[in-house]
């Protein structure tokens, strides 16, 4: 179609907000959807995301609207997933668009992926159609927000657009107000093709398949096409649009978005960012890419049965196909032998890659406590990564250990603004700015190590701000910090899966939370065993469980041998389970039990 | 009433090592069900005891094993009691009749107090039963409530009593302990009570919530606090310490006996021996094969009485298993288990394999050995589960 009437658009907001319930109304209001076959969060295919409620992956679609102006206007519209782990995928969309469609909790007002995601539409320039959503809540206060977002923004309150996604109100206004405002694509339709991949997943049966905006000229199917970053060329096999099912067509024009299918078998080939462009023409100037998403936590991943190493080295693989954002390496552990160190983007990412390889494959599996990556200096000057905790050197040979920070923002209530100080002091935060939204509504930036935000901080923040708080972050660069190991001892001996490396004020909680946790998960057994925390070799907490005293089945009731051997021989297969730490046997359910910890950033 | 060969209503206490044949009787009906109870039994079946006894008698009579003559005979339940003793003494009768019964055999009944007087004993001496079992339990009245018995302390004395008085000469008093209402007296209090009412086998178990059990319901949903596995220990410790004061002598985990009072039949269960089984649910184990009967009175009666066997199931086990299998019997006995023996028996390697692990437990004093033979040290008595799983 003429790019005069074209429009492409993201929806951005914080999480929940009502993203994907705007795109179900946008795209029955467009037909693009039939009312028999339309079902809530229709975007969110995923059985996860339909399990869990939101959205994991950006989702792109295609629509046909008639305007009032009697035209009809092709709209390119993107949903985004709103958990900060997966904010990667809102900045590749944003590359693919004119224009965003914001959206405010209209009971809940500005959060801070409502920021984030706001700077990032205005970083690339696009043009914001600011949105207060759910107005049809009882809870809902539209002419305060209206009033807080377009301070914001910069516009008048009558500019926000107050809609009920869920009821429809305010919906067909909204579809006029995209055509009006949000610009048309400027790419060159006579130039040599150029297009950006914002995304790409493997599918079984098809390959590769690379979703891109057309940004210059257009591309053909069948066409002989390259991969300008990677040098990949290939045949275009297939090209379509998502309407919302895939949609072969012979081509795209400039500035339309939608797929391409060329026999490509790995993801790391058609890779997010890169530019695709017409054999011919390979030596094009390639389109600014983004940022790669970068893993954030690290976790060694084990398998419960040793025997199923192969099968989680396969998933694994199966599952980096469609998930750039993972990464692994095979290690092994005395405690819960051969595994993979994975890293993530935050601990939702983590908990999803483990659901799916438990689910999709049919795995049991043990992760170890989540840590962020370090980078160490050593004495002799060399710099090394460390993913492993076990890795770390000895502390003589250690110069400095850095570790990463980030930019925190918190969006609060005034009235919770000291104790959201409080909170963030205490995990060595430093503040950066603070900038009042409204006379009630706060925004707070803090530098602070990422390892203090991964574990509880999230849900911290929430208790202690009655869940008014909302929590976003970026990578901030690496800082020196003065960081320790702490290893935990079972009867002596070192458990490396439950080594971690914390700042030396941490040190002593984490002793003790660990000792005290494993004395009520180890069962105990024929002796005493002691439980040690330490640093190097200083204890610093110490636990006992003591022997057990009584494991023996009364009697042999009536002559049934049979029963009483059955039950020895389940307990038998009980031992046979545990892992053996130098004489003490451990149940796997204790490493899974020990090694727990409470998601953070996940919707509330 | 005649018994086709009656055997001496009392037996010398000496019993040779070879473990003989046993023949375990059951009898499936109670008055009431007691609150930890997971056996067998039903209430309310009054209407099924004569064709039940019947049908006993029948299936003995038509019994098809090799016959041996039995050294031990046990009437378990249940309340065997709630049968009259001509019934008890038909069944016995029926026994003797079809695998005969050797003279010096020990012939046990079970016994719950509140169901007998001075001349049930009688008659079921008359009836050639020589030993008792008696379900005391406990001596403590608010013990033997929470345990939902129905019959007083006193009644229970009054049995041990009574048993005497009728001329009884082997008498055993069961005894539950580590109950969530026992406190440390009432324990000491039940065993001096057994002691002073001169029985001269003491069975003392550890109360095990058992799933299914109103006991386990109560605890599971908290309204009655858990049992506690170190009490039980040290009730385990405080049982010794009595009666071995009193001259007796534990010979296997839960069972204490003066002097050449063991009991065989129990001694022939450790020991792998051969024992036929009759009644509802009743296991029997002959050379390796064990099998087990109806366990619903109802259906073992029309097995009978259509003629078709009342074997519900049974396993064979290969000599790999019997091996395992006798150590994890034998080393309940206090004697424990003679390793050379078991590898000639069940093939070689049988100790190989199980070296390095004895040697371990060996060295951490929670296993003995003399000689051939090995048994558990006396403070691993209450852990012979742990123990016995690692040398399966
Ligand atoms: N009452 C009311 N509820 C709404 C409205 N819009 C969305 N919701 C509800 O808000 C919840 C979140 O909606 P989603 O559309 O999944 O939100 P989202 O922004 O896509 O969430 P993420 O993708 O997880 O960030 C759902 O329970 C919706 O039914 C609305 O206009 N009114
Ligand atoms: S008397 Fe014995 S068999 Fe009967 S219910 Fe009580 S414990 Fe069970
Ligand atoms: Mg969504």
């Amino acid at each position: 179609m003429d790019q005069e009437h074209q429009r492409a658009i993201a929806v951005i907001a914080h999480i929940d907000h009502g993203k994907s319930t705007l795109s179900d109304r946008l795209l029955q209001l467009t037909g693009t959807v039939g009312d028999r076959d339309m079902r809530a969060q229709y975007l969110d295919r995923m059985d996860l995301e339909r399990e869990r409620g939101i959205t994991i992956k950006a989702a792109a679609v295609r629509m046909n609207y008639k305007a009032n102006d009697g035209e009809i206007y092709q709209i390119n519209l993107i949903d985004t997933p709103g958990h900060v782990d997966f904010g990667y995928e809102v900045s590749r969309s944003l590359a693919a668009c004119d224009g965003v469609l914001l959206l405010v909790d209209a009971a809940q007002g500005i959060e801070a992926q409502t920021l984030t995601n706001l700077y990032l539409a205005v970083d690339a320039g696009l043009e914001v159609i600011p949105i207060l959503n759910k107005i049809d809540l009882p809870a809902a206060q539209p002419e305060k927000y209206a009033q807080e977002l377009a301070q914001l923004i910069g516009c008048g309150p009558e500019d926000v657009h107050q809609i009920s996604a869920k009821t429809g109100q305010g919906v067909p206004e909204l579809l006029e107000a995209i055509v009006e405002r949000v610009p048309p694509p400027k790419g060159e339709p006579d130039a040599p093709l150029r297009a950006l991949v914002f995304d790409s997943v493997y599918d079984a049966y098809r390959g590769v398949i690379a979703y891109l905006r057309v940004v210059d000229g257009r591309i053909k199917s069948r066409e002989e096409i390259a991969f300008i970053a990677t040098g990949v060329e290939v045949e275009a096999d297939e090209i379509g649009i998502m309407a919302p099912d895939p949609t072969p067509m012979p081509e795209l024009e400039t500035g339309e978005v939608g797929y391409l299918i060329s026999g490509i078998k790995e993801v790391r080939l058609a890779k997010v960012g890169d530019t695709v462009t017409t054999r011919n023409n390979r030596d094009a100037d390639p389109l600014p890419g983004y940022r790669e998403p970068k893993p954030m936590v690290f976790a060694g991943i084990y398998p419960v049965e040793g025997d199923d190493f192969p099968l989680l080295r396969d998933a694994l693989d199966k599952l980096q196909l469609n998930d750039a954002a993972l990464v692994y390496e095979p290690e092994s552990s005395t405690a819960l032998g051969f595994g993979f160190r994975c890293g993530f983007l935050g601990l939702l990412h983590m908990e999803i890659v483990r659901e799916r390889l438990e689910r999709e494959f049919d795995l049991s599996l043990i992760a170890t406590a989540p840590s962020v990556g370090y980078e160490i200096e050593l004495t002799s000057g060399q710099r090394i990564e460390v993913h492993n905790p076990t890795d770390m050197p000895d502390p003589s040979q250690i110069e400095d250990v850095y570790e990463p920070f980030v930019d925190v923002l918190v969006v609060t209530p005034t009235d919770y603004t000291g104790t959201v100080m409080q909170l963030c002091q205490g995990r060595r935060g430093d503040l950066q700015a603070m900038n009042y939204l409204s006379p009630e509504r706060v925004e707070i930036h803090y530098k602070m190590p990422l390892g203090e935000i991964i574990f509880d901080f999230f849900d911290q923040l929430k208790s202690k701000t009655k869940g008014y708080a909302s929590l976003d972050y970026e990578p901030a660069g690496m800082q020196p910090s003065k960081l320790v190991r702490v290893d935990v001892l079972l009867n002596a001996q070192p458990v490396d899966a439950f080594s971690t490396i914390v700042h030396r004020d941490k040190a002593y909680d984490y002793g003790k939370t660990m000792t005290e946790r494993l004395r009520k998960l180890i069962p105990r057994q024929l002796f005493d065993v002691p439980i040690q925390a330490a640093i190097g070799s200083r204890i610093i907490s110490r636990e006992t469980v003591k022997a057990k005293r009584k494991d023996v089945t009364a009697k042999c009731y009536g002559g049934d041998v049979t029963r009483k051997r059955k039950l020895l021989e389940r307990q038998k297969e009980g031992k046979r389970r545990m892992k053996q730490i130098g004489t003490v046997e451990v149940p796997q359910t204790a490493f899974i039990e020990a090694l727990r910890v409470d998601s953070d950033g996940a919707s509330s | 009433m005649t018994v086709a060969f009656a055997p001496s209503s009392s037996r010398s206490g000496e019993w040779s090592a070879e473990p003989g044949f046993g023949v375990y009787v059951h009898i499936p009906f109670c008055r009431h069900r007691c609150h930890y109870c997971d056996f067998n039994t039903y209430e309310g079946l009054d209407a099924l005891f004569a064709p039940y006894v019947d049908a006993l008698v029948t299936d003995i009579e038509r019994w098809d094993g090799e016959p041996s003559p039995a050294t031990s005979v046990f009437f378990g339940g249940g309340t065997p009691t709630l049968l009259a003793p001509e019934q008890l003494g038909r069944v016995l009768a029926a026994v003797t009749e079809r695998t005969g019964i050797v003279p010096e055999a020990e012939i046990t009944i079970e016994v719950n107090p509140e169901t007998v007087d001075e001349t049930t004993f009688t008659a079921l001496l008359e009836a050639g039963f020589n030993r008792f079992s008696i379900g005391v339990q406990s001596l403590a009245p608010h013990v033997l409530e929470g345990l939902g018995r129905t019959h007083s302390a006193g009644r229970a004395l009054e049995a041990l009593a009574a048993a005497r008085r009728a001329g009884a000469s082997d008498l055993n008093a069961d005894l539950i302990y580590g109950s969530p209402w026992e406190r440390p007296g009432d324990w000491a209090r039940s065993l001096e009570g057994v002691i002073d009412a001169a029985a001269d086998h003491v069975s003392a178990y550890a109360l095990t919530l058992e799933e299914g059990t109103p006991l386990h319901t109560l605890v599971a949903t908290g309204r009655v606090p858990d049992v506690d596995g170190d009490v039980q220990a040290d009730r385990h410790a405080v049982a010794d310490g009595y009666l071995r004061a009193a001259g007796f002598e534990r010979y296997e985990t839960s069972n204490w006996a003066q002097p050449g009072r063991a009991s065989r039949h129990n001694v022939l269960y450790w020991s792998g021996g051969n024992y036929a089984g009759f009644g509802a649910g009743a296991h029997a184990h002959v050379d390796g094969r064990r099998w087990w009967s109806e366990r619903l009175p109802r259906d073992f009666i029309s097995a009978v009485e259509q003629g078709v066997t009342t074997e519900a199931g049974f396993e064979r086990l290969d000599d790999s298993q019997r091996g395992p299998e006798a150590l994890m019997l034998g080393l309940r006995l206090k004697s424990g288990v003679d390793l050379s023996a078991l590898e000639r028996s069940y093939g070689e390697g049988f100790l190989a394999e199980r070296e390095p692990v004895i040697e371990r437990l060996v060295g951490a004093g929670l296993l003995e050995r003399s000689g051939s033979w090995l048994r558990l040290a006396e403070q691993s008595t209450m852990l012979a589960n742990d123990i016995i799983c690692r040398l399966l």
